[in-house]
């Protein structure tokens, strides 16, 4: 996880991760360790806040351009609210933006969260430089795409 | 006595002047018997350092503590300044109350999950309720889809309350709600429903949470501005002091800051710090404070470092007990004793190989007895997967009943105390809150310290430094980062159906069906004009408008639109 | 164009005219990805395509520059402004300046103003820009975003910098509009950004105008100004607190005086037009310096004797060659 090093595909503008926990939960000590985590492994980040609605989350992504969006939620309503992530973003035809999940997801969700398009979904306690590498492989796809202009 | 920072410093003096300047025993022997082993051993040493970043000494001696350690610093349990415990006869004379933190979806859900502790031998009711509820919307809320019951009970009205408590007496049991925003509604519905059991308002006993510095610090769960918040939280402390004196109207919270990342010694400094802006707040609000502190109540977190816990406690009661006696001029004793609950650490439990967990939460359940709770819950080993299961929430209170019926720990009174270890680490940590308290004091108080964001972002590093240690494998966490395992354990979770997100929404649109509408918007508008008058107490008004079934998110809005919201600062 | 895809969002799959069409139109998506192609300008010629096509729309907006020290309040200042620019009927568009680490290269962006306000839900438009991974500098990446953010409608722009440094300075002149923010009790704090700041002001702001030392601060501004009598624009000195909204109705005031003001002197146009074909140059010269460069470390790697020979002496040559090409490359 050295600084930078996973940035080739995005030497001149890094990876930009919109980290969000788009319903009602506070608890954002894991937030702030990612946030700072993200940004010591050279990545732009922006941190939605305290209680976005989805509809924030994705507004957001989209004036930022984000590569990935990184969604944690440790309430349990994540099944839920993802889903009105995942399903505003389908509806605008936005499919050039990676989404992560992260948060108390218990195994036998994972697969729905999967069939979503949300792919991670690390628990506490994931090592970080896990979840980086994760996140840039996404973040490169979504790059990919979105150089695909003519 | 003097002002201000000064005052802080000159309690740091006063304990640098009382060490000890011996070092003999510790630096013969560490230079020759110890020295000499670790060469034929092949030893490197590794300097260890507990969460606080306070570095360990391999050993330590008599020559460790202060200089007239025992009647200066230490006193007798029930005695000033209480270090070894506010009661004369401790766990003697009264165990601590086993309070197992429970809630979840519907009221009639989290009913038979009280009963079924009653029923095993809890002694003390604690509620959890959902994120809806905690941040003041109803369960109809748009925003609420899909967390309805989910992290606790939901709660929108009073009706709610009544199917919550069926068959519980009030008189009998006392109850601790863990809700804060609005915590002046519940406490309304609490009054309300002890009213409907006959049960008189001074025999009600009980505690909310409602400390909303910590919410600003670490758990954010507020709705408006801080003073909005802590003019509530005056008109609690005022009504209850004079109606309800068997209640604690505050639980001055370290847990939920420790769980955000602090270190030992920031939840000490910051729980107490707020608790003297409150002790500030009860006397502004024209309280003697001989009248309102005996019910400040406290609540820390215990984690897994044994020591560092029980040294933290102590330096607590020592503390608290100095401050109102120096600093606020408290006369009676009770004014000076620090009421504690203790829960065992969240963040502590793993997800991988759950069953460890027992292990831990014994180990910090056992530390906050050894420090003299009075009130304990301990978590259940799944809850880093779910809400507690049946079988998991009981080996949970089987803990606590073990240790205080096998294990022999409550029969003698502050163990470790003398232990030359804990002695000095008590006083370490004693100053190190003081040293926190001037460089508040210097800030413009706690108040302003929080706004600017200063508290949120120290422990953010806090934090931050420990997840890097333990990316670096300088610190264990056992089945995460060393003893890792492929294969997970097969555990059956609590699963909360979307049925109680059902049940909720019928109840809640029935009780709007069937409540008198005007006079709610009566109670309503009646809140409101006394919201906007600084010097009326809203308790009452608050009572009654819940007794018209006006809902949490109606009343809510009340002071949304009296205060406005409030968003944090850049903490990142 | 066709006809049915006139009201879709854009998406990656379009076409370089549909980008632009989806720009005037104010779709945010397209917006958003222009101001990431022209950050990153990878593609010379569809950045040249874009500003090209947009160029035209744009010359209306007023955008201000609003820079300040840490700890005066600047987040909770703009975003009581931005609320009741938005109240007052403007289509509002923010970009916010920060510093990324120069160690690691990566940076948590646009938090200041995020968190004091609800941007989003009112529909403002706000884009964090940082100071690396911005090839051939910040100030173009600022100022071809604005262009955009003309483009699509937006009639007020607030650029938001962090600090008082060079780079600030050189995004700030960029602006219509440049309003310095400071707080009461600076003293020695106002003595060192009195350089290069005092002096492209505009507009001062005294934040948290309740505090001690509010009206001192405020004269003592008054002052320091008098002593460079500017000619036409005296810069006024407005107190404000962001939590009683108190003086914000005279500073939007002053904001649109002094946006007449530089339309009525043609000071705007002039700038504008200095502004764009400085960038356009600037653009065109960074893309073939980064080529040069390329072509320098291509070599460099092939070549086996580089201790042996004094470096300078190997730059000289190398130069030499790179001339001979960039003059091929003007023709």
């Amino acid at each position: 996880m050295e600084p930078g090093k996973n940035q080739r595909l995005f030497k001149d503008k890094p990876i930009k991760v919109l980290l969000a926990k788009p319903g009602i939960d506070g608890h954002d000590r894991g937030m702030f360790v990612l946030a700072k985590a993200f940004r010591d492994a050279g990545m732009d980040v922006i941190y939605a806040g305290l209680l976005p609605t989805p509809e924030e989350v994705v507004d957001t992504a989209v004036n930022e351009d984000v590569d990935v969006i990184a969604l944690s939620l440790l309430n349990g309503a994540h099944l839920t609210v993802f889903k009105k992530v995942v399903d505003l973003m389908t509806k605008r035809g936005i499919d050039d933006i990676a989404v992560v999940g992260g948060g108390t997801i218990p195994d036998e969700d994972k697969p729905k969260l999967e069939k979503m398009g949300i792919s991670g979904n690390y628990g506490p306690g994931t090592p970080l430089s896990v979840i980086i590498e994760h996140i840039t492989e996404r973040a490169i796809e979504a790059r990919k795409k979105k150089l695909g202009i003519q | 006595m003097s002002d201000g920072a000064a005052y802080w410093s000159d309690k740091i003096k006063e304990i640098e002047e009382h060490r000890s300047v011996a070092n003999e025993r510790y630096r013969r022997w560490s230079s020759t018997t110890l020295a000499r082993w670790n060469k034929k051993t092949n030893y490197k040493e590794v300097p260890r350092y507990n969460s606080s970043g306070i570095k360990l000494k391999e050993i330590y001696t008599s020559e460790d503590l202060m200089q007239d350690h025992e009647d200066k610093n230490l006193g007798m349990p029930g005695e000033f300044p209480f270090t070894r415990g506010i009661y004369p006869n401790m766990y003697r004379g009264r165990l601590w109350t086993m309070r197992m933190f429970s809630g979840f979806g519907s009221p009639e859900d989290t009913n038979k999950r009280l009963k079924y502790l009653i029923k095993h031998g809890e002694t003390g009711l604690s509620i959890a309720f959902d994120m809806p509820t905690l941040y003041g919307f109803d369960c109809d809320n748009p925003r609420a889809d899909g967390e309805v019951g989910k992290c606790g009970v939901n709660v929108s009205t009073l009706k709610d309350m009544e199917i919550m408590f069926d068959g519980i007496d009030l008189s009998k049991i006392s109850t601790s709600m863990t809700i804060n925003a609005p915590a002046i509604v519940l406490t309304a519905m609490y009054f309300a429903i002890a009213k409907k059991q006959g049960v008189p308002l001074d025999r009600i006993a009980g505690t909310v949470q409602a400390d909303i510095l910590k919410e600003y610090i670490a758990q954010k769960e507020w709705v408006y501005p801080p003073e909005a918040h802590i003019r509530l939280i005056r008109d609690m402390m005022v009504y209850c002091t004079h109606n309800a004196p068997k209640w604690n109207y505050i639980s001055i919270s370290g847990y939920h800051i420790r769980e955000a990342g602090a270190s030992a010694v920031q939840e000490l400094a910051f729980t107490l710090a707020d608790g003297f802006y409150y002790v500030d707040m009860g006397i502004k609000a024209g309280l003697s404070v001989d009248d309102f502190s005996p019910r400040l109540s406290f609540f820390f977190n215990s984690s897994i470092n044994f020591f560092e816990e029980i040294a933290k406690l102590r330096a607590a009661r020592r503390i608290w007990a100095k401050v109102m006696r120096e600093k606020y001029g408290a006369r009676k004793e009770r004014s000076l004793l620090l009421r504690f609950h203790t829960q065992t650490s969240g963040y502590t439990l793993t997800w991988q190989q759950p069953l460890n967990n027992i292990i831990r939460t014994t180990i910090e359940a056992m530390a906050a007895v050894i420090g003299g709770t009075q009130s304990l819950h301990t978590n259940s080993y799944d809850e880093a997967w779910a809400l507690p299961s049946e079988q998991a929430v009981k080996v949970a209170l089987r803990t606590q009943q073990i240790i205080a019926e096998e294990s022999g720990i409550p029969d003698v009174i502050d163990p470790l105390g003398g232990s030359y270890y804990i002695e000095w680490l008590t006083d370490e940590m004693e100053k190190q809150a003081y040293s926190y308290f001037e460089k508040i004091e210097q800030m413009g108080g706690i108040l302003e310290a929080v706004k600017s964001g200063y508290i949120q972002r120290e422990i953010a590093n806090t934090s931050y430094r420990r997840q890097q240690r333990l990316e670096r494998g300088e610190e264990v966490m056992v089945g995460v980062n060393k003893y890792v395992e492929e294969e997970k354990e097969p555990i059956n979770i609590l699963r909360i159906s979307k049925e109680a997100e059902n049940i909720q929404r019928r109840r809640l649109k029935d009780i709007r069906s069937k409540r008198d509408p005007i006079k709610v918007k009566e109670a309503l508008n009646e809140l409101k004009r006394a919201m906007e008058d600084e010097n009326e107490n809203l308790m009452p008004y608050y009572i009654k408008a819940v007794e018209q079934y006006a809902t949490l998110e109606e009343l809510t809005e009340i002071g949304r639109e009296v205060y406005g919201t409030w968003k944090e600062p850049t903490i990142v | 164009m066709k006809p049915e895809r006139r009201n879709l969002e854009y998406s990656e799959k379009m076409n370089k005219e549909e980008l632009v069409e989806g720009i005037l139109r104010g779709d945010r998506r397209a917006v958003s990805r222009a101001i990431s192609i022209l950050e990153a300008s990878i593609n010379a010629e569809l950045s040249r395509f874009i500003l090209n096509s947009i160029y035209p729309h744009t010359g209306k907006s007023q955008i201000i520059g609003i820079t300040g020290p840490p700890g005066v309040g600047k987040s909770t200042m703009i975003g009581k402004l931005c609320e009741l620019l938005v109240e007052q009927g403007s289509n509002l568009a923010v970009l916010a300046v920060d510093a990324s680490s120069p160690f690691t290269n990566g940076s948590i962006l646009g938090n200041r103003i995020r968190m004091q306000s609800d941007l989003t839900k009112s529909g403002v438009y706000m884009r964090s820009l940082s100071t690396h991974g911005v090839s051939g500098g910040l100030s173009r990446a600022v100022w071809e975003a604005t262009s955009v953010l003309e483009a699509a409608g937006h009639d007020t722009i607030l650029v938001e910098t962090v600090g008082a440094g060079q780079a600030d300075l050189d995004i700030l002149e960029l602006a219509d509009t440049i309003a310095v923010v400071l707080a009461p009790g600076l003293g020695d704090e106002l003595q060192a950004i009195k350089a290069g700041i005092m002096e492209i002001g505009n507009i001062f702001i005294v934040n948290k105008k309740d505090r001690e030392g509010a009206y001192l601060s405020m004269k003592e501004i008054e002052d320091i100004l008098s002593i460079n009598p500017g000619k036409g624009w005296n810069p006024p000195v407005v107190g404000t607190n962001s939590l009683t909204g108190e003086g914000f109705d005279e500073l939007i005031r002053y904001i649109s005086e002094h946006n007449r003001y530089e339309k009525d002197n043609g000071g705007k146009k002039r700038r504008r037009v200095y502004n764009t074909i400085l960038m356009a140059v600037k653009m065109r010269l960074d893309s073939m310096v980064a080529e040069e460069l390329e072509v320098v470390r291509e070599r460099l790697s092939a070549e086996e004797q580089l201790h042996s020979r004094n470096p300078y002496e190997i730059a000289d040559e190398y130069l030499k060659e790179d001339v001979k090409r960039l003059i091929s490359f003007a023709k």
